[in-house]
């Protein structure tokens, strides 16, 4: 795809800062091209495309760390880059804390990252994926107001360190995000939906548009809600986004150093014994799959929690150092710490059958039901969601909050569903919460 | 640059582009890292690139590359039209370009410290005197602290081909800070961010008592704070929450893009009474240094003030060059580009309420129960329904019209309109200090937003405890 040999420049890049006094070094590059089709008022209103190429140069002096990152792929500026990177190391605060980068640990490739149809698609294929969407969801909804994206990226990059790790990876992916609109005189039903993938096959992009459609229609009449404790179900996208926060809360940063609601936790139950939270690197064709993270660290199949308990942690190269332990492939190039793949155990039920038992409760379909990275408490709204009475879902509600702890919640988590909505690399199941605090504004 | 720019859209309309701008851009950017007492992440960045966007028949195409070589920027041109070209079949909404004077100026906003002319050593200096201030504030309590700093400069030109060719230099700074206080059975944080237009100066300026003990002492003062209770409140905002109000629930839904394609709860609106007299909103990016303000959007058009809502009735909208030709008027220098590699959108830059007449003392003493939110954290607005959040990092009960326990983590959630229409008190101050990156389609952009104190009737409280 490009006639540089990243793998090589980020070689001669950390030979050049190891010169320069870097003690430890690692070096990323690479070059990517994306298209995207932006739709608008049931119409494609542009299409734009990118290429670009960049590189980033982390050198650690006495532990103190230099970063610097450079678009392009001027000779001179990518030079300049590592100077900067091993001078803004060595004007760091020296920190003990730092032990070493990882050393080459060879990994069996993840199958499934880079798909040659997706990688052949060109502008006219996103607008026929684009257009696909336009027809069919006109024909359901003739008046439907579609908005969102269509789009495929392709990259390919390498990774090399001063301890010898040398990876040369690639990547696809393709997906296509659409909100869809419907009015019944003042009535406003809003939904939106997603399908992405790294191989076209795995998506069905032309059928989006239509089902935001059939979502927004359910959205149509939504009532005010009364105060009250009740039961919370978490439909799959609610869950996602909720689960995927507390196991991002298992950042061993955070924890180290203090700021986050799950110190002094390690090793204790902090949930019902339904949760059990995996994360997996390691699947095939999933979204946040690899053999190795963004430092070149083996990544791996880790429960987090287990039957309610917090067994693991997330780290990287620093966090494992300091813990004098071993990092688990969480690692990000940039020094961070970040989550893959998020697999929950699932239960034994259809969340069909979870749902009917509830007498009086709320079904998030979606919303960002995040907590306070430090005390975990909650004070959220309830973006997209409905009454439950009586195991029905009876209308969508407006103006209503959730408010709580994420200890409690988690505590009170009583049902896991046995289906899941999947997506690559991905499980979203249905999850069920007793007794948690609503505010309406009935 | 220049050169680049005017020749790319000279070769975009000999090609057959209807209207083309090209914007070329270089930038450089550094940060420091504080934290626990040693700063030990610097990092530095450098960028450059051209961006392409062409009008051909009834769409827009729009391609960039990261590099200012000629031959890159022809391909570009090409990959513009021909994207344009390949869409035409489906577009539903023609693209169109309102027609303005062609403007040739030069702006140039350099910082009072320029870009290395204050030692790294000397920025890291004063990182940990503020992170020392800090905690000295909080002793064991203070479990962990982050102080970061970032400066940013970006050189930039923009040609289109109605003739207008600009070149403007300028520079933004922001430094933060985040305590984590406990008490060995809860964490608490407080926060504090400064941003300008300009650079280091901005770490001379800023002293630590305003800054980072002011920050550590909300974390201490937090964990004796109780959680909030649940249901429906009046409330009277701190100016950071009614900057997030403003920002969140009503301007985003002023930005015309939104209303032109039926995405706003304002379209057909225009005119009408949304609250009460006593109630000017703005969109203003010619404040003098504030975080949000610009000489010229990225399409050329000057910044200006753009009214919003005057004595409560909406008159008006925030447009780029093409929502101005849709409505048939004039843009208003909303159409801004977080880089060379993005498209112009509508965006907001610095958002507030005017200044009313009613004293904090008069507005809390009629409220018999309701809540005081202040400390402005974070909103989302989905303006589609015009239901928003906004989140305060601290807040008082406010019991027979005095403030009374403090509240931890309390957010607010209600629909904009109702919102508006239930404001019943303007503050007679005003305060605009909410510098901070706003998100919309993918794109960032520097905004700030503010205005006086606030009261609002009645809104749900999303709390911990039934009332």
């Amino acid at each position: 795809m490009s006639d540089i040999n990243y793998l090589e420049l980020c070689v001669d890049s950390v030979a050049r800062a190891v010169r320069l006094g870097a003690e430890w070094c690692d070096v990323s590059a690479g070059t990517g091209r994306d298209i995207s089709v932006t739709i608008e008022k049931t119409g494609i209103k542009t299409a734009d495309a990118g290429q670009g190429e960049d590189l980033a140069i982390r050198v650690f002096v006495r532990g103190g760390m230099g970063y610097a990152a450079v678009s392009g792929r001027d000779p001179a500026d990518i030079a300049e880059a590592v100077e900067r990177a091993v001078a803004l190391a060595k004007e760091a605060t020296p920190d003990p804390d730092f032990k070493r980068l990882p050393a080459p640990d060879p990994a069996p490739q993840v199958e499934g990252l880079f798909d040659d149809r997706v990688a052949g698609m060109g502008v006219a294929d996103v607008v026929r994926i684009a257009a696909a969407n336009l027809e069919a969801a006109k024909a359901l909804e003739p008046d439907v107001n579609l908005s969102g994206n269509v789009g495929l990226s392709v990259g390919e990059g390498a990774l090399a360190t001063s301890t010898g790790i040398a990876l040369a990876v690639r990547g696809t992916d393709v997906g296509a995000s659409i909100d869809a609109l419907v009015k019944r005189g003042s009535d406003v039903g809003f939904f939106y939906d997603f399908d992405f993938g790294r191989f076209l096959a795995d998506c069905r992009l032309e059928d989006v548009g239509t089902s935001a459609v059939l979502s927004a229609r359910r959205f149509l009449g939504a009532k005010r809600i009364k105060s009250g404790r009740m039961t919370l179900v978490l439909g799959p996208l609610a869950s996602y986004g909720f689960l995927g926060g507390v196991v991002g809360a298992a950042n061993a940063e955070s924890i180290q150093r203090g700021r986050s609601y799950l110190c002094d936790r390690f090793g204790e139950v902090i949930g019902s014994p339904h949760l059990t939270l995996v994360d997996d690197g390691l699947i095939p064709r999933g979204l946040h799959s690899g053999a190795h993270d963004g430092e070149g660290t083996r990544r791996r199949r880790l429960t987090v929690i287990d039957r309610g308990r917090l067994v693991s942690l997330l780290h990287n190269s620093y966090t494992a150092g300091k813990a004098c332990t071993e990092s688990t492939g969480h690692g990000t190039h940039s020094g961070g710490i970040s989550a893959t793949n998020l697999r929950p155990a699932l239960g034994e039920r259809p969340a069909a059958e979870i749902l009917r038992e509830v007498r009086e409760g709320i079904y998030l379909e979606s919303g960002e039901l995040r907590a306070d990275p430090a005390s975990g408490d909650i004070s959220a709204s309830i973006d997209f969601g409905f009454l439950i009475r009586d195991g029905q879902l009876v209308h969508p509600v407006e103006s209503a909050m959730i408010g709580g702890n994420i200890f409690d919640l988690l505590a009170h988590l009583d049902a896991v569903s046995s289906d899941a909505r999947e997506e690559p690399g991905a499980l979203m199941p249905t999850v069920r919460i007793q007794d948690v605090q609503i505010a309406g504004a009935e | 640059m220049e050169d680049l720019a005017r020749y790319l859209c000279d070769l975009a309309k000999r090609r057959g582009a209807a209207f083309a701008d090209v914007r070329a851009l270089h930038r450089r950017a550094e940060s420091i890292l504080v934290q626990d007492g040693r700063a030990d992440k610097l990092a530095a960045s450098t960028d450059r690139g051209v961006g392409v966007r062409v009008l051909v028949g009834r769409c827009w195409g729009f391609a960039s590359a990261d590099s200012l070589e000629r031959r890159r920027g022809e391909q570009c041109v090409d990959d513009a039209l021909a994207l344009a070209r390949a869409s035409q079949e489906f577009v539903s909404d023609p693209a169109m370009i309102a027609e303005t004077a062609p403007v040739v100026a030069e702006d140039r906003r350099l910082p009072e410290i320029a870009t290395g002319a204050m030692p790294v050593k000397e920025k890291i200096a004063r990182l940990l005197e503020y992170e020392h201030s800090g905690r000295s504030v909080g002793g064991d309590a203070v479990v962990n602290s982050i102080v970061s700093y970032s400066d940013g400069v970006r050189d930039e030109v923009l040609a289109n081909t109605a003739g207008t060719l600009i070149r403007t230099a300028g520079a933004r700074a922001v430094v933060t800070c985040l305590f984590v206080a406990s008490d060995g059975t809860i964490r608490q944080r407080g926060m504090e961010h400064r941003g300008i237009l300009g650079g280091a100066e901005i770490l001379r300026r800023t002293e630590p008592d305003e800054f980072s003990v002011a920050a550590a002492r909300k974390a201490l003062a937090l964990l004796k704070a109780r959680p909030a209770p649940a249901g429906r409140f009046a409330v009277v905002f701190h100016p950071s929450i009614t900057g997030l109000l403003v920002h969140e629930a009503l301007g985003h839904n002023a930005e015309a893009d939104a209303v032109w394609a039926g995405q706003s709860i304002l379209e057909g609106r225009l005119g009408d009474e949304l609250a009460p007299p006593t109630v000017s909103i703005y969109d203003d990016s010619t404040v003098a240094g504030a975080f949000g303000s610009y000489a010229y959007d990225s399409e050329g058009t000057p910044g200006r003030r753009r009214p919003i809502i005057e004595k409560g009735r909406l008159v008006g909208f925030l447009h780029s060059l093409e929502t101005a030709a849709k409505f048939k008027t004039g843009p208003t220098g909303s159409g801004r580009a977080e880089s060379y590699d993005c498209r112009p959108i509508v965006r907001m830059s610095n958002t507030f309420m005017e200044r009313g007449t009613v004293p904090l003392a008069e507005m809390l003493r009629g409220v018999e129960r309701g809540i005081y939110l202040l400390d402005g954290h974070w909103g989302y607005v989905f303006v589609q329904k015009g239901q928003f959040i906004c989140h305060a990092g601290q807040a008082r009960m406010i019991e027979r019209g005095r403030l009374g326990d403090p509240l931890r983590d309390v957010s607010i959630s209600s629909m904009t309109l109702d919102t508006l229409r239930k404001i019943d008190a303007v503050g007679d101050d005003f305060e605009m200090k909410m510098p901070g990156m706003c998100g919309k389609e993918g794109q960032s952009a520097p905004t700030d937003c503010g205005g006086p104190h606030a009261r609002v009737g009645d809104v749900v409280v999303g709390g911990h405890a039934e009332e």
